[in-house]
């Protein structure tokens, strides 16, 4: 009597399809849920950034960041950062991805061009903006003062328009990716869907609202969230553009706040918290937005 | 036959990946603050000719931006790879110092001489009567100013900093309409330098950072409220609208074009710029001069800040003994010399027998800017110059300077002042962030 084929044989397939995901078992594990619990352990002690020494304090540094005048401001001005400069990629990003759709002499050298400040290195395009908006020798303030717009120069990176330069400067650097990716969707809309529309009498902008729009709706939740995500955490844009300090000061956002707790205060354990924080921030954030946009959230 | 080359192969892959294969060479990493080209070509060929006298080292250096120093540092040592040696600040030194992780340079500086040592560069970092960091050059940072426009306006060097906020005004330009064209000062605003020129005035107020005895900060004290108030002064007065967001070079580069008409914060290094930027004619000493530093209300005396990074051997890097082997021939009078020669008014000898020595006088930028140089020795033979933070040399035995540095509490606090904040209440509101601060860190004594 022979075994049937079939015993035994589950079981191994099985255990080779553990086998075959464990790689990538493992390397989740070592590279994204291990670094999030260490950072949550992390957040627990009072430990020193370059020393061994570290205590287990429990809560102790979520209690001390709640009455942290200057983790409240660092929240606020994050949150105004990342508020205004994703308006203005998305609004920006739309509006160029809708005129590079249409057909015109140069379109492939000007969308070649446009992509431009998404390629250039943050460091590059940071000092490329401190000086042309440079007070005393910046261009943009020779122009404004050579067409009477200004009489006196506009101190850009001063304390006051610190936050706006940022900005400006921001949207400017990563609107190409919104442009990018709703680009890519506008070029599969059906053409049929816009002749029926002028058939139909639309306007462009009814054009817009009734057949683009929709259309778009999914790419752009995924847009409007990943750039939500990567503005909430940017770190380089605006740490070179002040330093965290001087006028810098004014745009001390909370991963630049984090940054100096653990680097140049050297208190690790508050640098994780902040940055646990921020993780929690993101995570509610993210449910809410799905939660609010669950219809696209299923095309995007 | 297979086994044989199988365990051939893997004899050969073990010797290679434990260095055994043709002996590998030690690296020893040097980092340095000295980013001119001309400096970093020099260094490479004293790494050179160092390494042809000792084959089995290789030098790594790496140039490295002064403001990102201490945070680079810091990295490296959290992720427990130092380099074998490196510039840092004097308080940088001696906070690593106080949490021993620094090799002594005792051979070193027998090697060139105790006596040899300019005392200035004596108490850099130097503890219980052992050397931990030796410079590798010290300057002071200096009051330029555009010498043309002060003879111009017949002024008088001032003395105190009222005087000095009236010649700044007195040399700023205006238009027909009113605009300024020529402010009286540039000051960078970028926390480092915030932080030392706090130290400085206050020192040249007659004051003083924290309590030695127990380390507790007195920024409340009158003599740092009055820094702030001068901060408030010259802000409303004789500085650009937007000087809090200007760098370093920005001030080189407001007075080089005319902008302004003086720097508090330069260095050496300017006049290296100003004969190249100046407008055609006027890059000469004869053209932009240094005069000494006013002294506050408070204060009888002047001050400045000594730049002087000492070497730092970190112990629990691979390979700290071949670091103060370099060390000892850096400072060998024809390597030193020639490395002090790239920016020649702004790298200073610490070695006497080199200041005296004609091959490093013979050296056609020193001869010119020579007033400069003069300057410098005024501050150091007086003991008129002390590192960044440092208002007392006491002050370096305090283990927290870094972290208060890091911290930019002091560049906030002349923010909050400048931004219209009282200045008592702005220091009231630095001090409490320092006091919390150190006790945080467990250092708190009082």
């Amino acid at each position: 009597m022979t075994q049937p084929p079939s015993q035994g044989q589950p079981w191994r397939q099985q255990l080779i399809g553990v086998l075959v995901v464990l790689p990538a078992l493992g390397l989740i594990l070592s590279l994204i849920v291990y670094p999030v619990a260490y950072s949550l352990w992390l957040s627990l002690l009072e430990k020193h950034s370059f020393f061994p020494q570290q205590r287990f304090i429990g809560l102790e540094n979520y209690l001390y960041l709640w009455g942290d005048a200057e983790f409240w401001t660092s929240l606020w001005l994050g949150v105004i950062y990342s508020f205004w400069t994703i308006l203005f990629q998305i609004l920006l990003g739309v509006a160029a991805a809708l005129i590079l759709n249409e057909s015109f002499v140069g379109r492939g050298l000007v969308r070649g061009i446009v992509l431009f400040p998404y390629m250039i290195p943050t460091i590059v395009a940071v000092i490329l903006w401190k000086w042309l908006l440079n007070d005393t020798y910046g261009v943009v303030n020779y122009w404004l003062f050579a067409l009477g717009i200004a009489r006196d120069p506009i101190s850009f990176l001063g304390t006051d328009h610190i936050m706006l330069s940022t900005i400006v400067m921001s949207v400017w650097q990563f609107f190409p990716f919104v442009l990018l990716s709703i680009l890519a969707r506008l070029q599969t809309i059906p053409e049929e869907l816009y002749e029926a529309a002028k058939v139909d009498g639309a306007t462009p902008l009814r054009r817009f609202v009734h057949v683009t729009l929709p259309q778009i709706r999914g790419i752009l939740f995924v847009v409007v969230l990943l750039r939500s995500i990567w503005m909430f955490t940017k770190f380089d844009t605006v740490w070179l553009m002040g330093e965290g300090a001087g006028a810098g000061r004014y745009i001390r956002t909370l991963p630049v706040y984090a940054y100096m707790r653990t680097l140049t205060y050297y208190q690790a354990g508050l640098g994780a918290a902040i940055a646990v924080i921020m993780f929690a921030i993101l995570m509610v954030s993210t449910a809410l937005y799905f939660g609010l946009f669950r219809e696209e959230a299923d095309i995007g | 036959m297979r086994r044989g080359a199988a365990i051939t192969f893997l004899a050969m892959l073990l010797g290679f990946s434990t260095g055994a294969w043709g002996g590998e060479k030690k690296v020893v990493r040097v980092w340095h603050t000295e980013t001119e080209p001309q400096t970093v070509a020099v260094m490479q060929e004293i790494a050179n000719d160092f390494e042809k006298l000792h084959p089995d080292i290789s030098i790594r250096q790496e140039g490295l931006a002064w403001g990102d120093l201490e945070a680079k540092l810091t990295a490296a040592l959290a992720a427990g790879a130092p380099p074998e040696a490196s510039h840092g600040q004097a308080f940088t030194c001696a906070s690593f110092y106080h949490k021993g992780l620094l090799r002594d340079q005792e051979d070193i500086a027998a090697a060139i001489g105790k006596d040899n040592i300019f005392e200035v560069a004596r108490n850099l970092c130097r503890f219980d009567g052992r050397y931990y960091g030796i410079t590798h050059s010290p300057n002071t940072n200096l009051l330029i100013y555009r010498k043309d426009v002060f003879r111009q306006k017949g002024l008088r060097p001032p003395a105190t900093w009222d005087d000095f906020i009236k010649v700044a005004q007195a040399m700023m330009e205006r238009d027909a309409t009113g605009r300024v064209t020529r402010y009286g000062l540039s000051l960078p605003g970028v926390p480092l330098f915030v932080n030392i020129l706090v130290a400085e005035l206050t020192r040249a107020n007659g004051g003083r950072l924290f309590d030695n005895r127990t380390g507790r900060p007195t920024f409340t004290e009158k003599q740092v409220v009055e820094v702030l108030d001068f901060y408030k002064k010259l802000n409303d007065t004789v500085l650009p609208p937007g000087w809090l967001g200007h760098g370093y070079l920005d001030t080189f580069t407001n007075l080089a074009t005319g902008k302004a008409a003086m720097v508090y914060q330069g260095h050496g290094r300017s006049a290296g710029y100003i004969e190249k930027y100046a407008p055609p004619g006027t890059g000469t000493p004869e053209y932009f001069g240094v005069m000494r530093k006013p002294h506050g209300p408070s204060g009888k005396d002047t001050a400045a800040q000594v730049d002087a990074e000492p070497w730092m051997i970190f112990k629990n890097s691979k390979y700290p003994e071949e670091a103060a082997t370099f060390l000892k021939f850096f400072f060998q009078e024809k390597n030193y010399i020639k490395y002090l020669h790239t920016v020649p008014i702004h790298l200073l000898p610490t070695l006497k027998s080199v200041r005296s020595s004609q091959a490093y006088q013979a050296n056609a930028m020193y001869q010119r800017w020579k007033e400069w140089v003069e300057m410098d020795y005024y501050y150091f033979e007086r003991d008129l110059a002390k590192p960044t933070l440092v208002v007392n040399w006491d002050d370096l035995k305090l283990p927290f300077l870094l972290e208060i540095f890091g911290s930019n509490i002091l560049p906030d606090m002349v923010t909050d002042a400048v931004k219209g904040m009282p200045s008592a209440q702005a220091a009231a509101k630095a001090q409490a962030r320092a006091e919390e601060l150190i006790t945080k860190l467990g250092h708190k004594r009082w």
